[in-house]
């Protein structure tokens, strides 16, 4: 039988994380043994998920590469699809095609310190770099991580926050924009570029993962490169449209590149020569 | 020396493969004035002349406008899939004029990109296509200016040439024209002609030209902004292949299915975020030029336009890609003018 490449694979629920008041996280096990054995993606790639008898929904693996007994993804609900998937309990069955795209060059970044910049929703696709790049502590310099959110409520995986910043040479920040603090909050209020400003971090040989909102990526790229980032060492991952992932729909281009294919991740040099269709 | 045929000989060849059980499509008169590609039943459907051509095109006997792509059936908290199924019935595809059998090579490409699209792939192998040279076209046919022709070969595994009098001189191209046609023809020395096709009005170099540089060029706006995003210019269009993919369930089993969608639809690129990168029609337009003429060059290496000109032909309010290319090329000439002309006007200062 010749493969249907729109056919998914089969996903037990193992677990249904509420991140925050429209943002769910998900973990979830193929069905058949057989292709949970032979599975495996690089961080930074994507899946297109299925909820039976409403659609597909594109998200990135925000699990690392290295766990291998499952893997995770996060949504917040928007449409009918992530209404579906905002229903769904352990035990369920959802339909994961994938993964697709190119990822982050985590071997390229091996002995350079890390600086990862997300906003609100965006966490989620750099928390599996984040996890990579802790999984192998010796190979990276400093991390930085600087997370911005809204209020204090819509920050996501904030136990992991705590985690994370117990790591050795590894510095986490978040941040809330101003009126978005509880009065016990102990991160910054501010904007991810002002308080990545504030934070006055000595990036020395550093590359930059920058996930967020279009306005918070343009306004902290000038940032970056007073600190001294050069384009080609400043990525981020495009969040476009998409159908099919495979380069046949006709959706996701941005120019002439398929960002389901030949992206989501570019570099801000690669990005410099794409017109202006984001 | 060539080889040539009767058209009742032809006629009851297509009966004998509908009655074989094979699919047979080709144009045929639907109500009085509008002539459509679609399965015949009878070969007295068919419409063996070349003019005028039909205002869709063959896309949709391999890539329908909607199909099941896998069932499912929801059992509680399991899932059961199964797969849809496939067609297994020969099909020729008759009388199809060369710009729609152009399509074909040129939708190969997508449809196997690294991953191979089972659907498309089973229907074209399945496929064998017999065109009908045009003898004559209309103010919207293109085809000179995009590289094909009124006998354009690329993708037809026999053509028919009209001798009059209902006789065909036959051309087989592949080893599946030659065994279509295997046995009935009759040697003769009749050799069959074409139309001069449509006068070469478009200059490619000159449109990539403009694309290279002209992405944010005001002409977008101003040729583009009357779009209505109707779509029907894309659904209309041999190449166009761009699809959605949806559910339909009826109570606990349901089929995820695939159709045909366009680029000038307004959600078409709408990301979870609500921020659409091509928020404006003209944007759009300005998508279905660029993946014509220059995004799938850069990848596959051949325009993705055959020149049948149903886009202008069909759409509502006058545009399609001969309207934009040509505004394109004033555009173009009118630089160079103003450019000439400046170069005069500076050798006259100099002098
Ligand atoms: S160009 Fe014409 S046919 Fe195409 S979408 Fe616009 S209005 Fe419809
Ligand atoms: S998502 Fe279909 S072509 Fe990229």
């Amino acid at each position: 039988m010749v493969m249907n490449i729109y056919k998914p694979d089969l996903m037990k629920v193992l677990q249904v994380r509420q991140q925050t008041g429209d943002v769910k996280s998900v973990r979830i096990a193929f069905e058949d043994p057989a292709r949970a054995a032979e599975f495996s993606f690089r961080v930074g790639q994507f899946g297109i998920f299925s909820a039976f008898g409403y659609g597909e929904s594109t998200f990135n693996i925000c699990s690392s590469s290295n766990w291998k007994d499952y893997i995770e993804f996060c949504f917040r609900k928007t449409g009918a699809v992530t209404e579906a998937l905002w229903q769904i309990e352990e035990g369920d069955t959802i339909g994961f095609r994938g993964p697709y795209g190119n990822s982050y060059p985590m071997e390229e970044w091996e002995g350079r310190d890390l600086i990862f910049l997300g906003g609100g929703i965006a966490m989620p696709p750099i928390r599996c770099a984040i996890w990579y790049a802790l999984e192998n502590r010796d190979k990276y310099g400093h991390i930085t991580v600087v997370y911005g959110a809204r209020t204090t409520r819509d920050l996501v995986f904030q136990d992991e926050l705590d985690e994370w910043a117990q790591h050795e040479r590894t510095t986490i920040i978040r941040c809330v924009d101003p009126g978005g603090e509880t009065p016990d909050w102990k991160g910054e209020i501010g904007f991810v570029p002002n308080v990545l400003k504030k934070a006055a971090i000595q990036a020395r040989n550093a590359v930059a993962l920058v996930i967020g909102p279009p306005i918070m990526i343009k306004n902290t790229l000038p940032v970056l490169s007073d600190m001294g980032l050069a384009e080609r060492d400043i990525y981020t991952s495009l969040e476009n449209r998409m159908k099919c992932g495979v380069g046949k729909c006709g959706r996701c281009n941005c120019g002439p590149v398929y960002v389901c294919k030949e992206g989501p991740v570019f570099s801000l040099e690669q990005m410099k020569h794409l017109p202006n269709d984001f | 020396m060539s080889t040539i045929i009767g058209g009742q000989v032809l006629r009851d060849m297509v009966n004998d493969w509908i009655g074989d059980g094979k699919r047979v499509g080709g144009p045929g008169y639907v109500g009085n004035h509008l002539i459509l590609y679609r399965w015949l039943h009878r070969s007295d459907e068919l419409l063996l002349e070349s003019y005028p051509r039909p205002h869709n095109s063959i896309k949709e006997f391999l890539f329908p406008s909607h199909e099941k792509l896998y069932h499912y059936k929801i059992d509680g908290q399991h899932i059961e899939l199964s797969e849809a199924v496939l067609p297994d019935a020969q099909q020729i595809i008759f009388a199809a004029r060369p710009c729609d059998a152009a399509s074909l090579p040129i939708l190969d490409h997508v449809f196997n990109w690294d991953y191979r699209d089972v659907f498309y792939n089973r229907r074209r192998s399945l496929t064998t296509v017999v065109t009908l040279a045009c003898q004559d076209h209309d103010a919207h046919c293109f085809c000179t200016s995009v590289g094909g022709g009124p006998d354009d070969e690329r993708g037809s595994d026999a053509m028919l040439f009209a001798l009059g009098q209902d006789q065909y001189e036959v051309r087989c191209f592949t080893d599946k024209g030659k065994a279509l046609f295997e046995g009935k023809l009759e040697e003769s020395t009749r050799v069959g002609k074409v139309g001069p096709g449509p006068e070469r009005r478009l200059d490619l170099e000159t449109v990539r030209e403009f694309l290279k540089t002209d992405f944010e060029s005001p002409l977008w706006e101003r040729q583009t902004l009357r779009c209505i995003g109707c779509g029907a210019c894309a659904y209309n269009c041999p190449t166009c292949h761009c699809f959605d993919i949806t559910d339909e369930k009826v109570g606990s089993a349901g089929v995820r299915m695939r159709s045909w969608d366009s680029c000038q639809m307004a959600m078409f690129t709408v990301h979870a975020s609500g921020h659409n990168p091509r928020s404006r029609q003209p944007q759009r337009q300005r998508q279905r030029i660029y993946h014509k003429f220059e995004i799938y060059p850069s990848k596959f290496g051949e325009i993705l336009c055959t020149g049948c000109g149903n886009c202008s032909r069909v759409c509502p309010v006058g545009l399609g890609i001969t309207p934009v290319l040509t505004a394109i090329q004033e555009e173009q000439a009118a630089r160079a003018g103003t450019g000439a002309a400046q170069e005069a006007g500076r050798e006259k200062v100099d002098q």
